[in-house]
Parts: C-alpha cells; sequence; structure tokens
C-alpha cells in the first residue's frame, strides 16, 4: 500500500517537478543559513504529498477493488498516511542531500553562508517530520469524505475558522470566547516549538502532549469515518 | 451461501429521495450461479454494491456464508469485477495482476506463474501484459478485469458486466473464465444485460423492477421454468410440420422463415418432435431451446 502510495504520486511528472523545486529551495535556504533555517517550505511539499490520498483513489474506482479484497480499511487508510509520511521523509533526505552539496558549492561562486551544523540540519529536519504528521493526519481525515482536493482545502480553511472565535470575541467583547478559540487552536492545530522540544527542554511537556493528541485523533476520526463511508460505483 | 432478507436502500436526502432497493430477499445456493437482470436503474448494481460491502443497506441484511460482508474471511474468497476497470493506469498488466495476487493474500513466490496462467486464461498475449493500463482497449481492459477477479480461484464471484464491450472472441473468453469458475463449484452473482450470455451461464435469474425483486427463474435442472423450444424446417413444410406435429398432439405455432414454436420446452417433448417430423419424412434443419428471457425482460411480472 505504501509503495503503491509513492507510485501513484511519484508517477505524476508535475508533482515529482515541484518537490523538486521545493527540495532545492529548501537546501539553499539551509545552506545559507548553515542548518538553522529549518524546513519551513516543507509545509508544502507535505500539502502536494497528501492532497487527495484518498479521494482520487475513491472517485476512480481503484478504492473500492481494492476494499473487496481482505483488506481493512484501517490498513488501508494508515498505508496512505504511512506513504505521505515516507514520501516526506524521502524529500527531507533529498533536501538535506541538496543542502550538503550547496554548502560546498556556494563558496566557489563567492557566496559566505554559515559553517553548516549537521546536527542543527537533523534537528530541523527532524522537527519537519513532526510538523508534516500533525498535518498529514487532518488531511487526511478530511479525504475521507471530501471530494477531489476538498482536503487540502479543509485544511488550510481550518486556520480562518479557529481564528473566528477570537475575532467573535474581540467584536463582542467577551473574553470566554478567546478562551474557547485558544483551546481550539492549541488542541486542533497544534504548534509545539519543535527546536525546543528536540532540545530537550520539557520534550514531554504540553504542547507535545497536544500534538499527539491531535494526530492521534484525526487519525482515530478517519478511521471512524472511512469505515462507515459508502462507495457507489457505476449506473443500474 | 448468500442470503439477502429484506434489503431496503434509499438515496438521497430531504424529500429527493430514490428507493434503489425495495425489501429484497433472496438466497444464491453454494455453486450456483445467479443472473441480475432488469433495465438500467432498476437497481441491480445497488444490490451489487451491498452483496460487496460498498454500500450500507437501510433495512434488511446480507449474510455470506453465515458472515458478514465485511468479514475479512469472506472477501478472501471472492472476487469483483467492475464495469468498468478504474485502476491505476500507468501500471502495466502484468504489475496490476501481481498487485491483486498480493492483496489476495497469494504466496508472493507464486506471484510471476500466477500472472502469467491469469493472463493466458484470458488470451492477453505477453507483450501487450507489459504495456501500461492506460494503452489498454476496452475489450483489454475487460479480459484483464476478468483475469484478476478469478486470481486465486476465489469460491464467490461478483460480475458487473464482464463482457460489456468486448469483440466477440472476448464475450467467449469471458464465458469460459465463468463457466471454469463455475465448474469448479464457484458461486457466481453476475449482472448482466447481455441476455444470451446470462442464459448461457447462469443457473437461475431474478429480475429487478424499481428496487423490488418482481421475478425468480430457474434456468437449468429439475425445476427449470418456461423454457421455450422451437424447430426449423424448410419454409415450404411449415404448414405440413405443423399438422405432422398437431397429429403428435404437439400444437405448435408458425413462428415464420419455417421457425414452429412448441407449446412447452421440454427435452421430452423437443425429442418427441423432432421424431415425428422424421417420420413424416420432414428435415429438421435447427432445434433451439432457450428460456427466452428478453421476453421475460418485457413482460418481467409472472403472468
Amino acid at each position: 500500500m505504501i509503495r503503491r502510495y509513492l507510485r501513484q504520486k511519484l508517477n505524476n511528472v508535475g508533482v515529482v517537478v515541484a518537490l523538486g523545486g521545493l527540495a532545492l529551495l529548501a537546501a539553499i535556504q539551509l545552506a545559507v543559513s548553515g542548518g538553522e533555517a529549518g524546513f519551513e517550505v516543507g509545509t508544502l511539499a507535505v500539502f502536494i504529498l497528501a492532497a487527495a490520498c484518498v479521494s482520487k483513489d475513491a472517485s476512480s474506482g481503484g478504492l473500492q477493488m481494492i476494499l473487496c479484497r481482505p483488506i481493512r480499511r484501517s490498513s488501508y487508510l494508515m498505508g496512505r498516511y504511512v506513504g505521505i509520511l515516507a514520501g516526506y521523509g524521502v524529500f527531507l533526505l533529498i533536501a538535506a542531500g541538496l543542502c550538503i552539496m550547496a554548502s560546498q558549492a556556494l563558496p566557489l561562486i563567492g557566496a559566505s553562508p554559515q559553517p553548516l551544523q549537521p546536527l542543527a540540519l537533523a534537528r530541523g529536519a527532524l522537527a519537519s517530520m513532526l510538523v508534516a504528521m500533525a498535518m498529514a493526519a487532518p488531511i487526511l481525515m478530511f479525504s475521507t469524505f471530501l471530494p477531489g482536493y476538498g482536503d487540502a482545502l479543509g485544511y488550510i480553511l481550518l486556520t480562518p475558522l479557529l481564528a473566528l472565535p477570537s475575532v467573535a470575541a474581540q467584536v463582542l467583547k467577551a473574553p470566554a470566547i478567546e478562551k474557547v478559540g485558544t483551546f481550539l487552536r492549541q488542541n486542533l492545530l497544534p504548534n509545539p516549538d519543535w527546536q525546543a522540544v528536540l532540545s530537550g527542554r520539557n520534550p514531554l511537556g504540553e504542547p507535545t502532549g497536544r500534538w499527539l493528541f491531535a494526530v492521534v485523533g484525526y487519525l482515530v476520526l478517519a478511521v471512524v469515518f472511512f469505515s462507515r463511508r459508502e462507495f457507489a460505483y457505476g449506473q443500474d | 451461501m448468500i442470503s439477502v432478507q429484506n434489503l431496503s436502500k434509499t438515496y438521497g436526502r430531504f424529500g429527493r429521495r430514490t428507493r434503489a432497493l425495495d425489501a429484497v430477499s433472496l438466497e444464491v445456493r453454494q455453486g450456483e450461479t445467479l443472473g441480475l437482470i432488469g433495465p438500467n436503474g432498476a437497481g441491480k448494481t445497488t444490490l451489487l454494491s451491498c452483496l460487496l460491502g460498498f454500500l450500507r443497506p437501510d433495512s434488511g441484511f446480507v449474510r455470506i456464508a453465515g458472515r458478514s460482508v465485511d468479514d475479512l474471511w469472506v472477501r478472501a474468497r471472492s472476487g469483483y469485477m467492475p464495469e468498468r476497470l478504474g485502476f491505476d493506469r500507468d501500471l502495466s498488466g502484468a504489475a496490476f495482476l501481481a498487485f491483486h495476487w498480493r492483496l489476495t493474500g497469494g504466496d508472493p513466490g507464486q506471484t510471476e506463474a500466477r500472472v502469467a496462467s491469469a493472463a493466458d486464461r484470458v488470451g492477453l498475449e505477453r507483450p501487450s501484459l507489459f504495456k501500461k493500463l492506460r494503452t489498454y482497449s476496452r475489450g483489454m481492459l475487460q479480459r484483464i478485469g476478468v483475469a484478476q477477479a478469478t486470481l486465486g480461484d476465489p469460491d464467490l464471484l461478483f460480475l458487473d458486466e464482464p463482457a460489456s464491450g468486448t469483440d466477440p472472441l472476448g464475450v467467449a473468453v469471458v464465458r469460459e473464465r465463468i463457466l471454469e469458475a463455475k465448474a469448479r463449484g464457484a458461486t457466481i452473482v453476475l449482472n448482466s444485460h447481455q441476455l444470451s450470455e446470462v442464459e448461457r451461464v447462469c443457473d437461475r435469474v431474478v429480475f429487478i423492477d424499481r428496487g423490488r425483486l418482481v421475478r425468480d427463474e430457474t434456468l437449468r435442472g429439475e425445476a427449470a421454468s418456461r423454457r421455450r423450444s422451437s424447430v426449423r424446417v424448410p419454409p415450404e413444410k411449415a404448414e405440413e410440420a405443423a399438422r405432422v406435429l398437431a397429429e403428435a398432439g404437439l400444437a405448435a405455432e408458425i413462428a415464420g422463415g419455417g421457425m414452429l414454436r412448441l407449446p412447452e420446452g421440454s427435452e421430452a417433448q423437443v425429442a418427441a418432435a423432432v421424431k415425428a417430423l422424421a417420420l413424416a419424412d420432414v428435415a429438421v434443419l435447427e432445434v433451439r431451446s432457450s428460456a427466452e428471457l428478453e421476453e421475460m425482460f418485457k413482460e418481467p411480472r409472472p403472468s
């Protein structure tokens, strides 16, 4: 299932070109900063890898052919999730490799990048993978019931949606609503300071717990929605 | 083997509701080949989807060998071919079959042999097996669809218009695979508009109309119902043949072109008719025996 997912994504020339471009961009940023910049552009790569992860299979009819085989729906979903993360892992490895090459090449063209710190590079890659895990889970959940690229759109809309309580709190001058908004944002879109956590500062603190809760919660919801979903095919 | 009890399914919400299945009940015995027949929109595909667990009925239930349709035991013994093969078109035919062989839980060491054997059985030549599915014609897709459905010799086969879009040779290949599965005791549910093919392979047909099961006809065996038989004689001898048959106690109806329809379709009656005509020196050019599904299709409610 994981191999199939990677093959489906990487057989698309547009996806490969986009991921290659993003890896190059990330590599240059990292090389210039000596590995301290992190993999910020990686979030776009997660979008590319995760978008339409289930919906495309459902609309093509391929999913029905898989689900009539002795495969649990949850196994199929986990295959998609791990496939996204495996794809992103490859992206990070390529970006890191390009970064190492760029840090050697940049001085040759007269640039003076910061000396590359391998530990910072590794920490940045790991932090980026943890961010990807939290992004891919809700996109996968949305993909179990939204058609086409609705999953990626759903994730994008989640941020302004969760900002609404704060706006409402300001307009209505109701601090209680603000608290609800903060609670929702912290728990539904957790954003721990992974650089700090991975440096050993409070690794098992509240932010890490919220991240874990959100990832597990989205995956459980994805399985629940997907298990109940109906798949029609053809015409009577 | 398959038990469907009071199955109902409605599509849509809030006023625009369509009842696709209305209290459908039927039993399919182990080793039986059942044909689903009915006009477009009758509910056949909905029924097939419920049997495969793609759709959840509003009420009623489906049990296969006493188990839920979602049971992995059932799925491990099932093969399914959709009307249109919508799978990764970038895969080669061989990779597609290998993927499905692995999904069935088949021995990975046998993948190559099983793929080659499945392709041979549907007449897919080696060079085309290594081409991408997107280059396949409709007929080739149907053939490889049948090959994947029959991989691992499943005990249950669900086929949705398996010969649709194929040439006569393809139709024959599909028929042979169905008959082969039938010969080894597989239980088969076939949804098809090709009535002649349904008649050739099915033991029983059910007619579905507006979500209701309106007719259940046995086509083979002792319980076979309403088969019609005809004999064809030289057209100029039709009148004489009708008279000979009437004298033999068989009131045949002249249908034109030298064809005479016998009132019943039993083998004994056909034999009696042929004997009477031979003794009267009337050449019998052809004997036809069919369930006349087309007539039943036009008039699905039992008379």
